[in-house]
């Protein structure tokens, strides 16, 4: 590669590319250079001064022109008088870095006891305690004591709210400003800042409510000390008493890749969620987490969760055990022909689930039509899969010459974090964006082409090949974000076709960075609407039986005679059903989503299930054993197998597979694990993205909304579902 | 000393009035520039003239013009009016005396570099000198001296003036951009130097409100005209504000490198207090103190850096032997603490910890080991700063520390702090510093 | 299976009735606790205890350092959040679960030594005893000692901004005006 620069770090000779800093050029050689202020994901500033490092660079001759050389032919390296910042520097040919000399260790030593002279030291109530880059580098580099008087420390806030899920403890503050260049860099919501001087200098919030942002919750990540801390997880444990388990947020259709820290509650005698933290996942949500993600877990410890099978009898539902309850499903589904039974299922499900699913209602009971709701949503999977985005697609790779068109979707309040990446490729790489929407949305500001259509008209103005559209034909590469906000199952599909129909016409249809990027209101749609290959048909106005798994909305359930409904919860629709069947939540077993960017990924158990609740395969397949058919899947991974071997898009993919993982960059982790912020590390895997499969049958045409359609509401995301309103430390931001 | 060049409104009443101004060839050289000459002749005639910024750091001015990219649009010129130094208050008088001057200076820069927008950025505090300058602003509108098209040609040109917050760390240029984007005065990561991403990320002059008002008299009367003047490399005349124990303290304006400090001593009068003098700060707080021994030395750039001092601002305070140099060190320290903008960690902290330390000292709970601590303290912020702020905070320290330590050793031998007048003052600015800065 | 190896295994049941045999004629180890007590080695530190300030607050914050360092992992905190209405410590945090499993402990006095605010002492007052291993799990009312004469228990009703700090080390915090 030509933009190679080569220098040497410590006496080791090593060539990265152009443009890099020297704290990342050190980290690639596992030379960690300690930083506070500095964060790869941030641009750098250079005012924490804890990264300051000898540079020199080959001496020239004035007269000459010419590197110096000494007798042995050594380029002769002229050190720099002064100590350079290593998070500001950019590498250049022949630079020789000194990361160990005496200047430097003292320059450490120095800059740390400064710091400390202003903090607190109340490390052992601090929840940052045991995962803190002041704590972990005052180790490493810091003074054995300090002269600093400890009674003389100043005295500030402790505990003061900067909104209401985030607290800045304003002694512990070192003033790095990390979370204000996050706001203001990458989640674009300007609400921090800094006010003040000098030793005064502290943070505050200037918005109303305080600290409106969907992405404050990073901020307590990257924040280098204690002095940014969740109200959700104040108190809760400590870094080393957390286990962690791998998982994937099924909240919106991005699939940011966490890591739920659960921890034993006495009170309760059971494991729980403490936390949700991002793991690093460069391709889906690098090291971000929006709050909803972040805060939204606390349904699975409930304390109405469904705990024991439930079966009606004498008009009211009762308890009884699995045996009773699976037994009684079978037998009934026996009785009745496969196509007077209809089965819903719902896409929060993983796609093991879904796969048992249809089979169950195919191949088991016979015919059943299976349906996926929300059925919007369901109505252009197929679209969607034929058109999504190829093999190794990233937002990160769209820039200059790219064109991100946004299509009736509000990408921040449907997909907070493809917000966070699209936006970087607009604003920092120079992708081209186009937004066409009814209303204004965030995603506005960024546009540089603006169109407009009546609610509900997405289809039609498609349709109509606007001009905004024709700046596809110039792209390199073009992505097409689109929701179906005010559309009708049918208007959504007719919006999808057209879609795919002017990506292809404008050349981008194979092309591995191109595609359509669907807003699926959940984490699984297109999972779930892979496995089961839903019915296009209407939904029956009645049914013998219904067997609704995981169904939200209750006008997606038909009328039956008898409904089975597997769920997390008592809902309205569980309340009225005949068997009720407990489910275990997606902390609770092991699965895999597959996310709108069409990247299926996998999920762990992170504690035992609750009470007697179930994965739904389980209940899928001991139906089916009861009912002749000998399944025998051992668990999700052999669900995943067949269903790999039975589905093109997955094709060749495996549980192994989507478990592997390589080294990214930045490197956020490895020796010093609080370089990017709290442990990020992804060691359980990365996921893969599935192929896709072309769909038949011609464009249909949009029809005119109806005024179901027009009043629906708006996207929002904090829109009061099953599953967050059990949060209550989001009840303030509930809509 | 024959009539000044810069204080003209000391030889002339009235020269605020712009019938006054131009009747003494004022705006003579803006309007042979505007309808005569290019932007690059203007600068090559100041460059030629060595004209070298007086803010402090002495860089060319010419030189600094000329990093301009030519092709970048728009560009901005930024008057440093920002005058924070403690002792420094040449530009005061400029503004208020001679504002006229300072509006062709800058007119004339902006045409150099081919801005068509200048903002003079003014210390909060400088209330009526503003007005002065508004007031001639006004004028120089009126008389189509400043505005769209001007004397016929396709040139315009407007001058803004923005008032700071009163902050010392918005002398620094970058900070000053800051707080004229509306944002807190911090500065800015260099490079991008000013010179390319400055205001609103475009090309930019920062240049202070003497070195402008030096260059209608440079574009009037020539470039050798002005390098008559002063030094090889330090040309032309300069303000010195002279302040402290002298018996007319006041600006003066001298040739560069023709006097020397006690010269300068000496015109101001002596010795108010008819005590020996001891010694001078020669750019305000933040430079480093001269003992009276080396008052010899030449008032140009090349010698004061030779007894290891600056020139800086010209801001000199002399201080006679009743002054103890642990107190005045403390004075200057507590000055820096509180203007810290706190971006930085070892000015922030640094400048914290220094004063509590000098605070000790002055209550006299001191001991031999907190000079040595303060002598640390000191050390552990030289070389570390963001910003030019933090390292001229550590030379009160540096400097009394190295010419005057038995000062020092004597405050704590003869148990000096505790005093009724020390502790009054630690009373006094610790009731002061209201709101912890 | 060989007529060997089968008169080796005849040859064990003898042997097993003997060693019965011989237990049951040795002297019981039990004793009659609390009436007769075994002597403790003269070095043994004694059981938990968590202490107060004079003034009656807890000293424990419930930073679960002592639970970090023990070895036997026998402690388990939860903490909680003291309010200037009900305060148990000084300042943010207290413990709200104390759990220390004395069949677990090993009496390393490690706990001790990780306590930032000296809160944990092994005292040698009493032996840890129980009919059940339910009841050798210590709770905090078990540990915490009772606040001295004519001090209020916690939680307490303290005045806002008196006690905001954790760990203030000189000078003590009861002394503090």
């Amino acid at each position: 590669m030509a933009d190679l620069i080569n220098l040497t770090i410590d006496g080791v000779a090593l060539a990265v590319p152009k443009g890099m800093l020297i704290v990342d050029a050190a980290k690639t050689i596992e030379k960690d250079i300690p930083v506070f202020c500095y964060h790869p994901k941030l641009k750098p500033v250079g005012l924490c001064r804890m990264c300051l490092v000898e540079v020199g660079t080959p001496k020239i001759d004035p007269a000459t022109k010419q590197i110096v050389k000494d007798e042995a032919g050594a380029t002769v390296i002229a050190w720099q008088p002064k100590l350079t910042t290593a998070c500001t520097t950019p590498v250049s040919e022949g630079m020789s870095v000194r990361t160990q000399s005496k200047p430097v260790i003292d320059a450490r030593e120095d800059v740390l006891e400064f710091l400390l002279t202003s903090h607190p030291l109340d490390c052992p109530v601090c929840d940052k305690g045991g995962e803190c880059p002041l704590q972990n580098l005052t180790l490493a580099h810091g003074p054995a004591v300090s002269r600093y008087d400890y009674a003389d420390k100043q005295h500030n806030d402790k505990h003061a709210p900067l909104g209401d899920l985030m607290f800045i403890d304003r002694e512990r503050c070192i003033q790095c400003a990390r979370c204000i260049r996050f706001q203001d860099d990458i989640a674009d919501d300007h609400v921090l800042q800094f006010h003040n001087r000098g030793r005064a200098e502290e943070v505050i919030t200037f918005s109303t409510p305080g600290f409106d942002s969907y992405f404050g919750g990073n901020t307590s990540d990257i924040c280098p000390v204690g002095a940014l801390t969740t109200a959700d997880f104040r108190f809760k444990g400590r870094p080393w008493e957390l286990k962690t388990a791998a998982s994937v947020c099924g909240h919106c259709a991005v699939g940011c890749n966490t890591a739920l820290n659960t921890r034993l509650n006495t009170r309760t005698g059971v494991r729980e969620i403490k936390r949700v933290m991002p793991r690093q996942n460069e391709q889906v949500n690098e090291i971000w987490l929006c709050d909803k993600g972040r805060y939204g877990h606390h349904f699975t410890h409930a304390a109405n969760r469904l705990t024991h099978p439930l079966i009606r009898k004498d008009g009211a539902l009762q308890e009884a055990t699995w045996e009773s309850a699976l037994q009684l499903i079978s037998d009934k589904l026996k009785t009745v022909p496969g196509q007077k039974v209809v089965g819903v299922i719902g896409d929060r499900l993983a796609t093991e689930d879904a796969w048992l699913f249809g089979r169950l209602m195919t191949d088991v009971i016979g015919a059943a039509p299976a349906f996926v709701s929300p059925r919007t949503a369901s109505a252009y999977a197929d679209v969607a899969r034929a058109a999504g985005l190829g093999a190794d697609a990233d937002f990160k790779a769209l820039g200059k010459g790219d064109v991100i068109v946004v299509v009736n979707g509000d990408v921040e309040e449907q997909a907070p974090v493809w917000f966070l990446r699209l936006r970087q490729a607009v604003v920092d790489r120079g992708a081209k964006l186009i937004v066409a929407h009814h209303r204004s949305t965030k995603m506005h500001r960024y546009a540089a082409g603006i169109a407009r259509f009546a609610p509900g008209a997405a289809a039609q103005w498609v349709a109509g090949q606007p001009a905004e559209l024709a700046a596809l034909k110039d792209a390199r590469n073009a992505v097409i974000v689109f929701g179906d906000e005010k559309l009708s199952g049918h208007n959504a599909r007719a919006l999808a076709q057209s879609l795919a129909h002017a990506l292809a016409e404008a050349g981008h249809a194979d092309k591995p960075n191109s595609g359509l990027v669907p807003l699926y209101p959940h984490g699984n749609t297109q999972g779930v609407c892979d496995a089961v290959d839903p019915s296009r048909g209407a939904m029956p106005e009645s049914a013998d039986v219904a067997w609704l798994a995981g169904v939200g909305d209750p006008a997606d359930a038909p009328r039956a005679g008898f409904t089975i409904v597997s769920e997390l919860f008592l809902t309205p629709l569980a309340a009225a059903a005949d068997v009720v069947l407990p489910a275990a939540a997606p902390a609770e077993r092991e699965g895999s989503y597959t996310s709108g960017d069409l990247r299926a990924q996998r999920f762990w158990p992170a504690h035992p299930a609750h009470g007697e609740s179930r994965p739904d395969w389980w209940a899928f397949q001991e139906v089916a054993r009861r009912m002749g058919k000998d399944w025998s899947f051992g668990g999700p991974e052999a669900i995943f197998a067949a269903l790999a071997a039975a589905h093109p898009a997955y094709n060749g993919l495996s549980y192994a597979g989507l478990a592997a993982v390589k080294p990214q960059w930045p490197m956020v982790g490895r020796a010093e694990v609080n370089f990017g912020g709290t442990v990020y590390d992804n060691t359980a895997g990365l996921g893969a993205r599935t192929a896709r499969v072309p769909v038949g049958g011609a464009a249909e045409a949009p029809v005119e909304p109806t005024l179901a359609d027009l009043t629906r509401p708006e996207p929002a995301l904090y829109r009061a579902g099953d599953l967050i309103r059990h949060s209550a430390v989001l009840a303030g931001r509930l809509v | 000393m024959a009539k000044h060049l810069l204080l003209r409104d000391l030889d002339i009443p009235n020269i605020r009035e712009i019938e006054v101004y131009q009747a003494n060839d004022g705006y003579a050289a803006w309007h042979k520039a505007v309808t005569t000459m290019k932007g690059e002749d203007v600068l090559g005639i100041v460059k030629d003239a060595g004209l070298r910024g007086r803010g402090g750091a002495g860089f060319p001015a010419g030189l600094k013009w000329s990093f301009i990219p030519k092709d970048v649009f728009p560009k901005y010129v930024v008057v440093n009016g920002d005058e924070s130094e403690p002792g420094t208050f040449k530009d005061h008088q400029l503004i208020r005396g001679n504002p006229h001057q300072v509006i062709e200076g800058t007119a004339l820069c902006a045409f150099a570099i081919g801005s068509n927008l200048a903002y003079i950025y003014l210390r909060g505090e400088f209330s009526e000198p503003g007005k002065a300058l508004e007031k001639a602003l006004d004028e120089a509108y009126a008389k189509g001296m400043l505005g769209k098209n001007l004397f016929g040609t396709n040139y315009s040109l407007d001058i803004r003036v923005h008032y700071g917050a009163g902050a010392y760390i918005c002398g620094e240029e970058s900070a000053l951009l800051e707080s004229l984007e509306g944002r807190i005065g911090q500065p800015r990561l260099k490079p991008p130097f000013p010179a390319t991403n400055g205001l609103y990320n475009k090309p930019t002059v920062i240049n202070n409100v003497e070195t402008l008002a030096n260059v209608p008299l440079i574009v009037h009367n020539g470039a050798a005209w002005y390098k008559a003047m002063g030094t090889e490399k330090s040309t032309g005349v300069k303000l010195f504000s002279v302040s402290g124990h002298v018996k007319n303290p006041g600006n003066y304006e001298l040739e560069l490198g023709k006097f020397s400090i006690q010269d300068l001593l000496d015109m101001a009068g002596g010795s108010s207090t008819g005590r020996p003098i001891k010694a001078v700060l020669p750019a305000g707080s933040s430079s480093p103190i001269i003992p009276a021994a080396n008052f010899g030395a030449k008032l140009d750039y090349e010698s004061m850096g030779t007894i290891g001092s600056v020139l800086g601002s010209c801001s000199f305070i002399f201080m006679d032997d009743s002054v103890n140099m642990v107190w005045a060190a403390r004075k200057m320290i507590r000055f820096f603490k509180h203007e810290s903008c706190g971006k930085c960690t070892p000015c922030r902290e640094g400048t914290n910890w220094a004063l509590k330390l000098y605070n000790k000292m002055l209550s006299g709970e001191g001991g031999k080991a907190d000079i040595d601590l303060i002598a640390d303290v000191n050390k552990q912020i030289i070389g570390k700063c963001f910003c030019p702020l933090g390292e001229f905070a550590t030379s009160s320290m540096t400097f009394t520390l190295k010419h005057f330590k038995q000062d020092y050793i004597d405050f704590v031998e003869k148990k000096m702090g505790g005093s009724p007048e020390f502790l009054a003052e630690l009373a006094r600015d610790a009731h002061a510093t209201h709101g912890g800065h | 299976m060989n007529w060997k190896t089968t008169f080796r295994k005849l040859t064990r049941i003898p042997l097993g009735f003997y060693t019965v045999l011989q237990q049951t004629l040795r002297k019981p180890v039990t004793v009659q606790y609390p009436e007769q007590t075994r002597p403790m080695v003269p070095r043994f530190r004694g059981r938990h205890h968590l202490k107060r300030y004079d003034n009656g607050l807890e000293r424990c914050i419930g930073c679960a350092l002592c639970a970090a360092a023990c070895p036997a992992d026998a402690i388990y905190v939860e903490a909680g959040e003291n309010t200037n209405d009900a305060r148990f410590s000084p300042g943010e945090r207290y413990s709200q679960t104390y759990e220390i499993n004395m069949l677990r402990c090993i009496f390393c006095g490690y706990c001790e030594d990780a306590c930032p605010t000296n809160a944990i002492v092994l005292e040698p007052i009493e032996f840890p005893t129980g009919y059940s291993r339910e009841a050798m799990i210590y709770t905090k009312s078990m540990l915490l000692e009772s606040p001295p004469i004519n001090v209020p228990a916690t939680p307490q009703v303290t005045e806002p901004g008196k006690f905001d700090r954790s760990i203030v080390p000189f000078p003590p915090i009861d002394q503090q005006a």
